[in-house]
């Protein structure tokens, strides 16, 4: 499903340059719970980046359910964005200004997906999420894990195979945590590859492999 | 179409609304300036040519002279005077000319209802109506074909003299005394502009059958001759025939500047229609220019409107928006703040050019007022604003727009 062989990126800030990521090759098969830990400064961010095509290799090859996204142009790489990534924040990122329902709907509207089947994805997702009830709601009227469970749902809305979750439960309380795990363990059982950026060892330990970062390359 | 985009856009139009209030009435302002100019540049080029064909509508006059060359044993500096032959003499050898008239006058005491004035008195043929633009008042007529082959005692008079006669009553039927000759009213001239004249405008002339006129001036000679052309364009072969024609009859260089004169109203409304396009056009781009500073504003707003959104472009951008998508969206808040302010300039620039045409203009002295109080709006005008206005709103909104798009997701997902 996910393969990288020799990924580099190299930040260039004038004379000087940063090489965050050494030549990583890591294989994440379909329907794999992976966990990535490591230090701050670790590359953590910009691996979760470029296997989440927000960003680009400088050097190394990118294969993403067997088509090669090294060389994608900007809104190819939207376009994989959008139906093969779901993307689950540390902070949510939901837009402040629309609904749960809107927020939900978007990715569904990017993709141009017609009004009948919008509606009928969006009431799934915010059913099996719980929060149906809230759809009206904005983010500032919704506590933190129903926040993160919007913008899970959000991350579903394409049906992408792929979710990546940088800290999910980072700014959750323990009980909500615990119930976006919950979701997350439910997706992966369900046969969705889950990508997880964590620094808590006990989340860590419910995903099924863990990739150790440090200084750009795979520890373990 | 769905729902959510639009209200998504209002939602964040809103959040700027009170700093786009200004920028809207610098919009407001500017399309009111320009919509003003234009109207009021189109108007006068109108009423310049309304004014100009009071004299007549494309008109040639002519009017004899004193040659200034020797010409086949003959020395310079003989006078050529026209006849009323002449007029029969010219349109059997120039098919190009549609009307001819001939016209000759002298100042004269004009009596009436027991009042007494001086005025010039004309004497001419049927044409004259159609060549000087005679166009009579309701339930009057101008000279016509029977009046002057018979020399009935009719005059036309122009709307002064019938003031000046018979205040506000109705002149046509009544009777006016020349040279102690009773002559009838038969038409009373029709309130026009006119800035073009010759012994002034045609309101304050009276205007008698050639044959009749010749029973109070027995002058051999006529003052001048009025021709139409069929084609305007052949004004200058015209009067280039008129100076063969006449120089062979009256032995005189056809070359000889001054041996007979023409006043071409064609070729000197062209020269007066250039002078007011350009008027028209300078008027246009100050308003233009007024209309700049609006759009100029709406680019700093949206400027400011992609900085602030940087997080949410982020955000759209990383769940799968394409660059096109947030590309129409700055550029959909672009068109709605153009919308808001030139549709408002646009209605009330549409009110005051009506209201301005409710004032009277004063035909009896006729002004720069007669110019400035008919501004006029046309397709013409709607299509130029409607170009300018695309353009602008168009290079508002692009740039803005465009660096919104180029955002890169994952910086944007940082900022705060």
């Amino acid at each position: 499903m996910i393969e990288l062989d020799g990924i580099t990126k190299v930040y260039k800030t004038g004379s000087q340059s940063l090489e965050a990521l050494r030549g990583i090759s890591l294989k994440i098969g379909k329907g794999q719970f992976v966990s990535v830990m490591g230090p701050s400064g670790s590359g953590k961010s910009t691996l979760m980046n470029i296997v989440g095509c927000l960003d680009t290799p400088t050097a190394g090859e990118y294969v993403l359910d067997g088509d090669n996204v090294a060389g994608l142009s900007f809104d190819q790489l939207a376009a994989v964005r959008n139906r093969k990534i779901g993307f689950v924040f540390q902070n949510f990122n939901l837009l402040p200004y629309a609904t749960a329902w809107e927020n939900v709907e978007l990715p569904m509207l990017f993709d141009g997906k017609n009004g009948k089947k919008r509606r009928e994805r969006v009431t799934e997702l915010l059913v099996a999420v719980g929060l149906l009830d809230w759809r009206d709601h904005r983010p500032t009227e919704l506590s933190g894990g129903q926040q993160q469970r919007i913008a899970l749902a959000r991350a579903l809305a394409n049906d992408p195979p792929i979710l990546l979750a940088d800290e999910p439960t980072g700014n959750l309380d323990s009980k909500s945590g615990e119930e976006i795990m919950a979701i997350l363990t439910e997706l992966w059982r369900g046969g969705r590859t889950i990508v997880m950026v964590t620094h808590n060892d006990h989340i860590a330990a419910r995903s099924e492999r863990t990739i150790r970062l440090f200084d750009g390359q795979v520890v373990a | 179409m769905s729902a959510t985009l639009p209200r998504f856009f209002w939602s964040e139009y809103r959040k700027r609304r009170k700093r786009a209030a200004l920028i809207t009435f610098a919009l407001f302002w500017g399309t009111l300036s320009i919509l003003l100019l234009m109207a009021s540049g189109q108007g006068m080029n109108t009423q310049f040519r309304v004014a100009f064909s009071g004299l007549g509508q494309t008109l040639i006059m002519v009017y004899g002279g004193q040659t200034s060359l020797p010409f086949e044993g003959l020395p310079k500096g003989r006078p050529i005077s026209l006849y009323p032959e002449d007029v029969d003499f010219l349109k059997d050898r120039i098919p190009e000319i549609l009307y001819i008239a001939p016209e000759t006058y002298t100042y004269l005491p004009v009596s009436a209802n027991g009042k007494e004035i001086n005025r010039n008195v004309h004497g001419t043929t049927a044409d004259f109506g159609l060549l000087r633009s005679q166009v009579p008042q309701p339930g009057g007529r101008f000279l016509n074909p029977d009046d002057v082959t018979a020399g009935r005692k009719v005059a036309f008079i122009g709307w002064k003299v019938a003031a000046d006669l018979f205040g506000g009553a109705d002149a046509v039927g009544r009777t006016i005394v020349i040279a102690r000759i009773p002559f009838m009213v038969v038409g009373v001239l029709q309130k026009k502009i006119q800035d073009s004249m010759y012994n002034g405008p045609d309101a304050e002339q009276v205007y008698l059958p050639f044959q009749a006129y010749r029973q109070i001036d027995n002058r051999r000679r006529i003052n001048q001759i009025h021709i139409q052309p069929r084609d305007p364009s052949q004004s200058l072969l015209i009067e280039d025939r008129i100076k063969t024609l006449l120089g062979r009859k009256y032995r005189f260089d056809p070359g000889d500047r001054y041996a007979t004169s023409f006043w071409n109203t064609i070729e000197d409304g062209k020269e007066g229609m250039a002078i007011f396009k350009g008027i028209e056009i300078f008027l246009g781009l100050i308003g233009a220019l007024t209309l700049l500073i609006g759009a100029v504003g709406v680019t700093n707003l949206m400027y400011a409107a992609a900085k602030e959104r940087t997080k949410e472009i982020g955000i759209k951008l990383a769940i799968g928006a394409r660059r096109r998508v947030i590309v129409g969206q700055f550029f959909l808040e672009t068109v709605f703040v153009f919308a808001k302010g030139t549709f408002w300039g646009f209605i009330t620039a549409f009110n005051i050019v009506h209201l301005i045409r409710l004032a009277p203009i004063n035909y009896d002295s006729f002004g720069i007022e007669a110019y400035l109080l008919r501004p006029e709006f046309s397709l013409r005008i709607f299509l130029a604003y409607m170009t300018i206005l695309g353009v602008l709103c168009f290079l508002s909104g692009i740039f803005p727009a465009l660096r919104a798009s180029r955002a890169n997701p994952i910086e944007s997902l940082r900022y705060e």
